[in-house]
């Protein structure tokens, strides 16, 4: 039966045997691009399947001796690179043939044949955001394209993104890249801000600082829970009395100022590549900051120093920002731009945020209520802060996380029923205060032992 | 001598005996347990070497620095891509079971368990493929060594294309690099068509990469049951891509089609820019999912090896990425049909279905890399 086979159709059988370990009727084409300061370099993989080595082949063996000399490997590498369009910022750039590497023919009608091919193209001068794009268009009714892109050898080239066509045949290639050697360091650093601003977007990373601090729940516990004492003041060692509206209003200002200052001050550094701290003991710390500051809203440790501890506190929040920030591969100290984005958008978040909350908490300090907000709020991040300092010094899992994200998830909500509340905690209070101790209607401007 | 004298002569003997029994069974136990897995190791890689004639042992010896030797691998069937050493073919029964002794000591129970899997698959191949073959022992020999860039040729004393056989479970090929050693780097490499282990073992260290496994049929029947020797690489790929919501798949999936490997052999140290839905835009749980996809090549080789390895991908899982490519359904029980690459600072691992004529899903290929630690390479620098 076998042999029965063998001698009636050897042919098919052939390419039903190879069917089982070959690329069939595809010609795998695959390119691996390196960028490098002043050109590119590529390799190129080729291997025609099996149904289509004949002809390609045939077409690579032009005097038909079934022997693919050096001349003819040469004019078919030729032929490949001429049927590539290659432009660079929208200048179409010339492949320069490196090397042709062949296999063996019978390996080759096999459909396992190998044909490398190398070259490289300069890259015209031109500005930090480059666009690079790769048609290929050799053999293409049947041809199946793979195109990457190494990560780059030189620091100052960052890939920013890669589009393809679903066939891989259409390849662009955006990357950004450091001012040229022969520009000045002040031109360089300007090109380098107007690069960035350009490329990766001022807004995408001022939106990224936003959404970073509006995501990182621990930042703004630490803010929140050390304004909460922010419209009192300290009679003994507790909080006893109420500070009036307009020192309140100014003591908030101050510490979220000094909060702003510390963490941009450390951001700076670590970007500039001056302080290089690793992640954990400051995530570590960043806990210990909001035990600090919710210890301090139940019993006051350091009254009148609440601005020197924000910016205290600060300089630790910024080496996490930067940390986050070299994780994207912008922390360094070219992307000036990038940084100040970056910083704008968490201050952005933080001032929303301390915009949405300020006026509850100013009312509700007028309020009996308000201790009640006060230790609460206090205890809760005390106990978040206890857990979030286990969980980083070891290593378990996030389960405070869960609890303070879903809160922070419905903190829209929470932050207008915390007006709502405080809203009718002044209204009540009028009234019931009235009645009970008319005196307490100049509360907002000396001060009223409250009971805690 | 009176009956009580000769019971108090013979009590103490039989109490000797028994205790060295004992203690016997207690030393080796503690030996063994004692014993390091690199000890194990290397003693079975004597053993297959003691086994060997004179002839075979330099067939199967390597400088530890042979670079042409350690990127002599393929997923292609040996018959096209010959391999250094000798194959399980060329071996006698006692020879075969040291050889199959030494690959199971350098792998965990499961790592093994997928290469046996892997190589009864080529079996099946080989019974049910309808290929003639040339005539028996015709032309072995006759034709010169395939060249090319690829991986280099071979000694030559193996069967060359046109040979009768092209696949089988005895056409794996055995290697040693350096000399078996519980101090000094060594490695074992053990592979054929749809297999390559690279095994450096540095004292306690393993490292497994570059590895390649691939399975064709991706499914089969053995003794009545069911087998996918990339079953779970499969399962546990798409269970991932079905716990990512909207947004996270959006990012993952990518928008063209990736018909091979993009790191197979010959594309040793090579780092592409990574793509797809980086881990640290998971959730935990999802991570926890990303990292046992990933366990599935590096629990391969041994538990200790293995253990170090898994504990620097966690280390590394949230500058690890994960992209998707092709079908996003499978049929209950099959393979995927979709191509998928799990990249991070030191790995990369493809799993990519070879669209042959057939079911992609039956014909897969992966690649398991540290573009930083080729054949330890990395781990020996420092």
């Amino acid at each position: 039966m076998r042999l029965r086979i063998v001698t009636a159709a050897a042919v098919l059988l052939c390419l039903v045997r190879i069917a089982s370990a070959h690329r069939l009727d595809e010609y795998l084409q695959a390119t691996i691009i390196s960028v490098d300061k002043d050109h590119i370099q590529a390799s190129m993989r080729m291997i025609p399947g099996i149904a289509v080595s004949s002809s390609v082949i045939a077409s690579i063996d032009s005097n038909g001796d079934g022997i693919i000399s050096d001349a003819e490997q040469r004019a078919y590498a030729e032929r490949v690179l001429g049927d590539l369009s290659l432009t660079v910022d929208g200048k179409r750039m010339q492949p320069k043939l490196v090397s042709v590497d062949f296999p063996q023919v019978e390996l080759m009608r096999e459909g396992l044949g190998e044909i490398h091919i190398e070259f490289t193209a300069d890259l015209p001068h031109g500005g930090p955001n480059r666009r690079l794009i790769l048609q290929n268009n050799h053999q293409k009714q049947n041809a199946a394209y793979l195109v990457n892109c190494l990560v780059p050898r030189y620091p100052d080239i960052r890939i920013v993104g890669q589009t393809r066509n679903e066939r891989q045949s259409f390849y662009q290639l955006d990357y950004v890249q450091a001012g040229g050697p022969t520009s000045s360091p002040l031109r360089q650093w300007w090109t380098n801000i107007r690069g960035s601003i350009s490329a990766l977007g001022f807004v995408s990373l001022f939106r990224l600082g936003m959404r970073h601090i509006a995501e990182g729940t621990d930042h703004l516990l630490f803010l929140l829970v050390l304004l909460l004492p922010a419209p009192l003041i300290v009679v003994g060692s507790r909080w006893a009395g109420l500070a009036d509206m307009r020192s309140s209003v100014l003591r908030i200002l101050k510490i979220v100022t000094a909060f702003t200052v510390g963490h941009s001050i450390t951001l700076a550094l670590a970007a500039f590549g001056v302080v290089r701290v690793p992640g954990r003991p400051i995530e570590v710390l960043i806990a210990v900051s909001i035990l600090v500051s919710a210890i301090h809203a139940l019993r006051p440790i350091f009254p009148g120093k609440e601005a020197g501890i924000a910016a205290f506190f600060g300089l630790i929040h910024g080496l996490a920002f930067a940390a986050t920030l070299s994780e994207l591969g912008l922390g360094r100290w070219d992307r000036v731009a990038d940084i100040l984005a970056f910083n704008l958008g968490i201050e952005t978040m933080q001032m929303i945020v301390v915009a949405v909350t300020m006026p509850s908490l100013l009312l509700m300090s007028r309020t009996r209520a308000y201790p009640v907000l006060r230790i609460g709020g206090a205890l809760f991040a005390g106990l978040a802060s206890v857990g979030w300092i286990a969980d980083r010094l070891l290593g378990m899992h996030r389960s405070v996380d869960l609890v303070v994200g879903a809160v922070a998830r419905h903190a829209v909500w929470i932050a207008g029923a915390l007006f709502l509340i405080s809203l009718a905690c002044w209204r009540l209070r009028y009234t019931f205060v009235r009645q009970a101790t008319p005196t307490a209607r100049f509360v907002g401007d000396s001060a009223e032992p409250v009971e805690i | 001598m009176t009956d009580r004298e000769s019971s108090v002569n013979l009590f103490p003997i039989r109490m000797l005996r028994t205790n060295a029994a004992v203690a016997a069974i207690w030393l080796s136990l503690i030996t063994v347990s004692a014993q390091t897995t690199t000890a194990r190791i290397v003693r079975a890689a004597n053993t297959f070497l003691s086994t060997l004639t004179e002839k075979q042992r330099q067939s199967v010896l390597f400088a530890f620095d042979d670079e042409q030797q350690r990127a002599r691998w393929s997923n292609l069937p040996t018959g096209f891509i010959p391999r250094g050493g000798i194959s399980l073919k060329e071996m006698n029964p006692t020879q075969r079971s040291a050889a199959m002794a030494l690959v199971a000591a350098a792998l965990s129970p499961k790592g093994f368990e997928k290469v046996q899997q892997i190589m009864e698959g080529d079996e099946v191949l080989r019974k049910t493929d309808t290929g003639p073959g040339g005539p028996p022992g015709g032309n072995r020999g006759n034709r010169p060594p395939p060249g090319g860039k690829g991986p280099p040729p071979g000694a030559g004393n193996r069967p060359p294309m046109g040979d009768g056989q092209m696949f089988g479970k005895d056409l794996y090929y055995i290697s040693i690099l350096g000399t078996p050693s519980e101090k000094t780097p060594w490695m074992l490499q053990f592979g054929g068509h749809h297999l390559a282990l690279n095994i450096t073992i540095a004292g306690e260290r393993g490292i497994l990469t570059p590895t390649l496994t691939g399975a064709q049929p991706a499914l089969y029947t053995f003794d009545g049951k069911t087998v996918r020797p990339l079953g779970p690489e499969s399962d546990k790929g798409f269970a991932l891509l079905q716990a990512l919501d909207d947004k996270q798949r959006k990012q993952a999936i990518l928008s063209y089609q990736l018909a091979d490997l993009v790191l197979g052999p010959g594309q040793d140290g090579k780092t592409i820019v990574p793509e797809g839905l980086k881990a640290s835009e998971m959730t935990e749980h999802q991570r926890a999912m990303l990292l046992d996809v990933i366990s599935e090549w590096a629990g391969i080789i041994h538990e200790s090896a293995a253990t170090a390895r898994m504990a620097q991908l966690k280390a590394d899982i949230n500058e690890t990425w994960f992209a998707w490519s092709g079908p996003t359904t499978v049929a209950l029980g099959k393979n995927i049909t979709a191509y998928y690459r799990i990249q991070g600072p030191h790995l990369v691992i493809e799993y990519a279905p070879q669209t042959l004529g057939g079911d992609p899903g039956l014909h897969v290929h992966t690649m398991y890399r540290d573009p930083t630690n080729d054949y330890g390479k990395g781990l020996l620098k420092q």
